[in-house]
C-alpha cells in the first residue's frame, strides 16, 4: 500500500515537474476565466421576471465562465429585502435602484461609481446620450446604469371608455375633461372612471410640474411648491370623483397585489395611471388592445419629463464587480438581449439599439417607444435622483393622501401637514 | 512538598493533593460556569450587547450604513412632539392589547373549562384547540387570515352564498384592527394550557363541598374557580401582555407591511419596523423600542401591584 502510494506520488511529482512553465501559463489563463457568480436583484412582476431569466441564460451562454444568481421580489417587499442586506453588506453584486432610492444608497457608500467601468470601456457608452446618464449621477459619479425612459402616462381601455363616452380624448385634454369623463363612465357603467392616481408622488409631482412647480427645491432641503392651493385643488378633485362612486377608495386598491389583479386588467376602470413601460406588462396581462395617452394639462409640455427609473447599480461590497459591470453591459448594448427584452424597462437608451430591436416589437410596444419618443423629441428632460429623505416624504404624502381619501383630514389640512412634515423631513436630512 | 496522608487510621492510607479550599471553590465554579457558558455567551452577546448598543443608537442618528452621529436627545423629542404616526402607532396597539389580551384569555379560560372535563376524547380536542398557537406567530397563519377574509376569501363567498352582502374586513382602519385582534383570541392555545393545568389543581373537595352547601354553577365558578386559578391568570396576563405589545408578523403580512388601511393596524413594533428598516432611521427605531420597554415595564409593575388585591396563593393562607 505504502508503495503504491509512493510511486504514484512520485509518479504526479515527475509529471508536475516536467511542464512546471507551460502549466503556470495555463494557470494564469484559467484563472482570468475562472468561474465566477454574481447575484443580481431586481423588482418587478411576472413578464419582467421571466424576461430577464431569458436574458441571463442568453449571458451565460456568452459568458460561460460567469454564473447568475437571480433574486425578484415585488417592488414593496424588494426594498424591505434589500435594505437589510445593505446594512449586512451583503448587498448582491448587481441590484436595480430606483431614483428614490439611489441617494440613499449612494451617499451610504454602498454603491461603486460605475465611471471607471466607462472609461474603461468594459460598458460602452457610445450610443447613448449624455443626458440620460444624467439620471444615475449623484455629485458627478455615476451610482446607477439607466436602462431606459419612462414618461408618466395614462393606459387606456379604448374599447371598454368608447362603450361609455362618445368623444375619445384627445391629446390636449384638461383636468376639466378627466373628471367628466371619469364621472361619465360611472354613470354609464357603473364601474370606476379610473384607477386611484398611485403613485400619489409620480403623478402629484407631474401635476406640479405642469404649474412649473416641483416637489422637492434644487437643493432637497424643503418641497419646490410655494402655494397648498395646488395641494388643496389636486385632492378636492378625487375627492368629488370619490363621492360620486367614479374613483376607487385608498383601500381597494391596497388589496390588490400583481397586475393581473389590477382595476384596468378585470374591466373594473378603463384608465390607469402608471409609466409608460408598464403598459406592456399590463396589455399582456389584459390581453387586450389598449391605448396609451398623455396625462391631461394644460401645461402636459413641462409635465412629462425623462424618467430614467431603473437602474442597475454594482454594490461596493461585490467581488466581482468586473463581471457585474460585464452584465450591465451585455443589458444595454447587446442586440439579442435587448430584442428579449423589448424595452420593458423602459425605452433602451441606446439609440443604436432602439432602432435595431423596432423590428421585433409589438404593436402595443411600438405605441410605448413612440409615445417616448414624442417626449424626449419635445422635452428632453431628464429626471434627477430623489434627495435623501424622499422615501420618508413619499409615504407621508401616500399617508395624507389616504386620509383625505378617507375624509379624515380636508385638503387644506392635509396641504399643511405635509408641508410641515416633508419639510422637517427633508431639511433635517440634507 | 511533603503529601499529607490521612491519619488515624491506618488502612485509609491514601495520599491526598493538598488543595485550598480557595482553589477548590474556584474550580468548581469554573465547571459550573463552563456548564452555563453556551446560555451566558449567547445571552452577552446576541442579548445583552444589542440592548446596550441600541440605548446608545437611540441617541444617535443612527442610519443603519454611515457611523452613527450623536445628537442627544432629539430621537425622543421627535417621538413625542414631532411625528402624529407615533401616536397612531401607540394608540393603535394600546386598542390592541387591552382588548385582545383580555378577550384571548376569557376564551382560553372558557375553553380551558370546556376540557376539562372527563371525557374520552379531551385529548384530541386538547390538541385540536392547541393547533392554532402551534403554528402560532407564524407567517402561514397571518396569510391564511388574510386570505380566509380576504375580499374574495371564503368567508365573502359563503356570505354570497346565503345572501348576505360581502363585508371588506380589511377595508376600514377599526375592522381591520380588529381582525388583527381575532387572529390574536384565536391564537389561545398556549394561555389554554397553562390554564388546564391551573384547573387540574384545584382540589374537587372544594367543589363537593360547595355543592353540599347548594351553590351553583355561577357562584362556584367565581367564589371557586377564580380565586384559585388567579396566580395562573396573573401569570398570564403578564406574558400575554408583553406578547401583545410585540406582535409584530400579523400586522406586517396583513397589512403588507404599511400598516394600513389609514394606519388603522400600524402596531408599534410594526412602526419600528417601518421606520428602522424603510426610512433607514435606526437610531429613532432604537429609541422606540426603549419607549415601549418603559411602557411594558410601567404595565407590568401595574399588574404586579395590583396583584395583592385579586391574586390568592394559597401558601398564604388564602390571602
Amino acid at each position: 500500500m505504502k508503495k503504491l502510494l509512493f510511486s504514484t506520488l512520485s509518479l504526479v511529482m515527475v509529471v508536475c515537474a516536467g511542464c512546471g512553465k507551460v502549466d503556470l501559463l495555463n494557470l494564469a489563463s484559467s484563472q482570468e476565466k475562472e468561474r465566477v457568480t454574481i447575484k443580481i436583484a431586481w423588482w418587478g412582476e411576472k413578464p419582467r421576471h421571466d424576461y430577464t431569466m431569458e436574458v441571463i441564460e442568453l449571458f451565460e451562454k456568452t459568458y460561460p465562465h460567469i454564473n447568475i444568481e437571480p433574486e425578484y421580489a415585488y417592488w414593496d417587499d424588494y426594498w424591505k429585502r434589500l435594505a437589510p442586506l445593505a446594512a449586512a453588506n451583503q448587498l448582491p453584486d448587481i441590484v436595480q435602484m430606483d431614483l428614490l432610492y439611489l441617494k440613499t444608497y449612494s451617499e451610504n457608500n454602498l454603491l461603486e461609481d460605475l465611471t471607471p467601468f466607462i472609461d474603461e470601456g468594459v460598458i460602452n457608452t457610445d450610443d447613448i446620450s449624455e443626458d440620460f446618464l444624467l439620471g444615475g449621477k449623484v455629485n458627478g459619479a455615476m451610482y446607477g446604469f439607466p436602462l431606459g425612459l419612462n414618461v408618466p402616462a395614462i393606459i387606456v381601455d379604448r374599447d371598454l371608455l368608447s362603450s361609455a363616452i362618445d368623444s375619445f380624448p384627445d391629446s390636449n385634454w384638461t383636468w376639466a375633461d378627466y373628471e367628466e369623463i371619469v364621472s361619465k363612465v360611472h354613470n354609464v357603467k357603473g364601474i370606476y372612471g379610473t384607477n386611484g392616481m398611485k403613485s400619489v408622488d409620480v403623478f402629484f409631482s407631474y401635476y406640479l410640474r405642469t404649474k412649473g412647480m416641483n416637489l422637492y427645491n434644487n437643493s432637497g432641503t424643503g418641497l419646490g411648491y410655494e402655494e397648498d392651493q395646488l395641494f388643496i385643488d389636486y385632492f378636492e378633485m378625487q375627492l368629488r370623483l370619490l363621492e360620486k362612486g367614479a374613483f376607487p377608495r385608498a383601500d381597494e386598491e391596497d388589496q390588490i397585489k400583481g397586475i393581473e389583479n389590477g382595476l384596468l386588467v378585470n374591466k373594473l376602470a378603463p384608465m390607469t395611471w402608471a409609466y409608460s413601460n408598464q403598459y406592456i406588462g399590463i396589455s399582456e396581462a389584459a390581453n387586450r388592445e389598449l391605448d396609451l395617452i398623455p396625462p391631461p394639462g394644460p401645461g402636459q409640455f413641462e409635465g412629462l419629463t425623462l424618467r430614467p427609473s431603473m437602474h442597475f447599480s454594482i454594490s461596493k461590497s461585490s467581488k466581482n464587480k468586473e463581471a457585474a459591470a460585464l452584465f450591465i453591459n451585455f443589458f444595454i448594448n447587446n442586440i439579442e438581449a435587448n430584442q428579449i427584452i423589448k424595452g420593458e424597462r423602459g425605452v433602451p437608451i441606446s439609440s443604436t439599439i432602439a432602432d435595431k430591436i423596432e423590428n421585433v416589437l409589438s404593436e402595443d410596444q411600438k405605441n410605448v417607444f413612440e409615445y417616448v419618443y414624442k417626449v424626449k423629441n419635445n422635452n428632453p428632460k431628464v429626471e434627477k435622483a430623489d434627495p435623501l429623505g424622499g422615501i420618508e416624504v413619499v409615504s407621508l404624502l401616500q399617508d395624507i393622501s389616504d386620509q383625505i381619501l378617507f375624509k379624515k383630514i380636508t385638503p387644506s389640512e392635509g396641504a399643511k401637514m405635509f408641508r410641515t412634515g416633508a419639510n422637517s423631513i427633508l431639511s433635517n436630512k440634507n | 512538598m511533603s503529601i499529607p496522608v490521612i491519619k488515624g487510621n491506618p488502612k485509609a492510607n491514601i495520599p491526598i493533593r493538598s488543595i485550598s479550599k480557595r482553589s477548590r471553590i474556584i474550580k468548581e465554579n469554573l465547571t459550573g460556569y463552563a456548564f452555563i457558558s453556551p446560555f451566558v455567551i449567547g445571552f452577552l452577546a446576541f442579548t445583552f450587547i444589542p440592548i446596550l448598543a441600541s440605548l446608545y443608537l437611540s441617541f444617535t442618528n443612527y442610519n443603519l450604513f454611515a457611523p452613527p452621529k450623536w445628537i442627544g436627545l432629539d430621537n425622543y423629542i421627535k417621538m413625542f412632539t414631532g411625528d402624529p404616526r407615533y401616536w397612531q402607532s401607540l394608540k393603535v396597539t394600546l386598542i390592541y392589547v387591552f382588548a385582545g389580551v383580555p378577550l384571548r384569555l376569557a376564551f382560553a379560560l372558557l375553553i380551558a373549562m370546556m376540557l376539562n372535563t372527563a371525557s374520552k376524547a379531551v385529548g384530541l380536542y386538547r390538541s385540536l384547540f392547541y393547533l392554532p398557537s402551534l403554528i402560532g406567530g407564524s407567517v402561514a397563519v397571518a396569510i391564511m387570515w388574510r386570505n380566509v377574509f380576504g375580499d374574495i376569501g371564503i368567508v365573502n363567498i359563503l356570505l354570497e352564498l346565503i345572501g348576505i352582502p360581502t363585508v371588506r374586513w380589511f377595508g376600514n382602519p377599526t375592522a381591520a384592527l380588529w381582525m388583527l385582534i381575532f387572529l390574536s383570541v384565536w391564537q389561545f392555545g398556549s394561555s389554554m394550557l397553562i390554564f388546564l393545568a391551573g384547573l387540574k389543581g384545584i382540589p374537587k373537595s372544594y367543589y363537593e363541598a360547595a355543592s353540599v352547601d347548594g351553590a351553583n354553577g355561577v357562584q362556584k365558578f367565581f367564589k371557586i374557580t377564580l380565586p384559585m386559578l388567579s396566580p395562573v391568570i396573573l401569570f398570564n396576563t403578564v406574558m400575554q401582555t408583553i406578547a401583545a405589545f410585540m406582535t409584530f408578523v400579523p400586522a406586517f403580512i396583513i397589512s403588507k407591511g404599511t400598516g394600513g388601511p389609514l394606519d388603522g393596524t400600524l402596531l408599534y413594533s410594526l412602526y419600528l419596523f417601518i421606520q428602522g428598516f424603510e426610512f433607514f432611521n435606526m437610531g429613532y427605531a432604537s429609541a422606540m423600542a426603549w419607549v415601549m420597554l418603559i411602557i411594558v415595564g410601567i404595565l407590568t409593575a401595574v399588574i404586579f401591584s395590583t396583584s395583592k388585591y385579586w391574586v390568592h396563593y394559597e401558601s398564604e393562607g388564602g390571602k
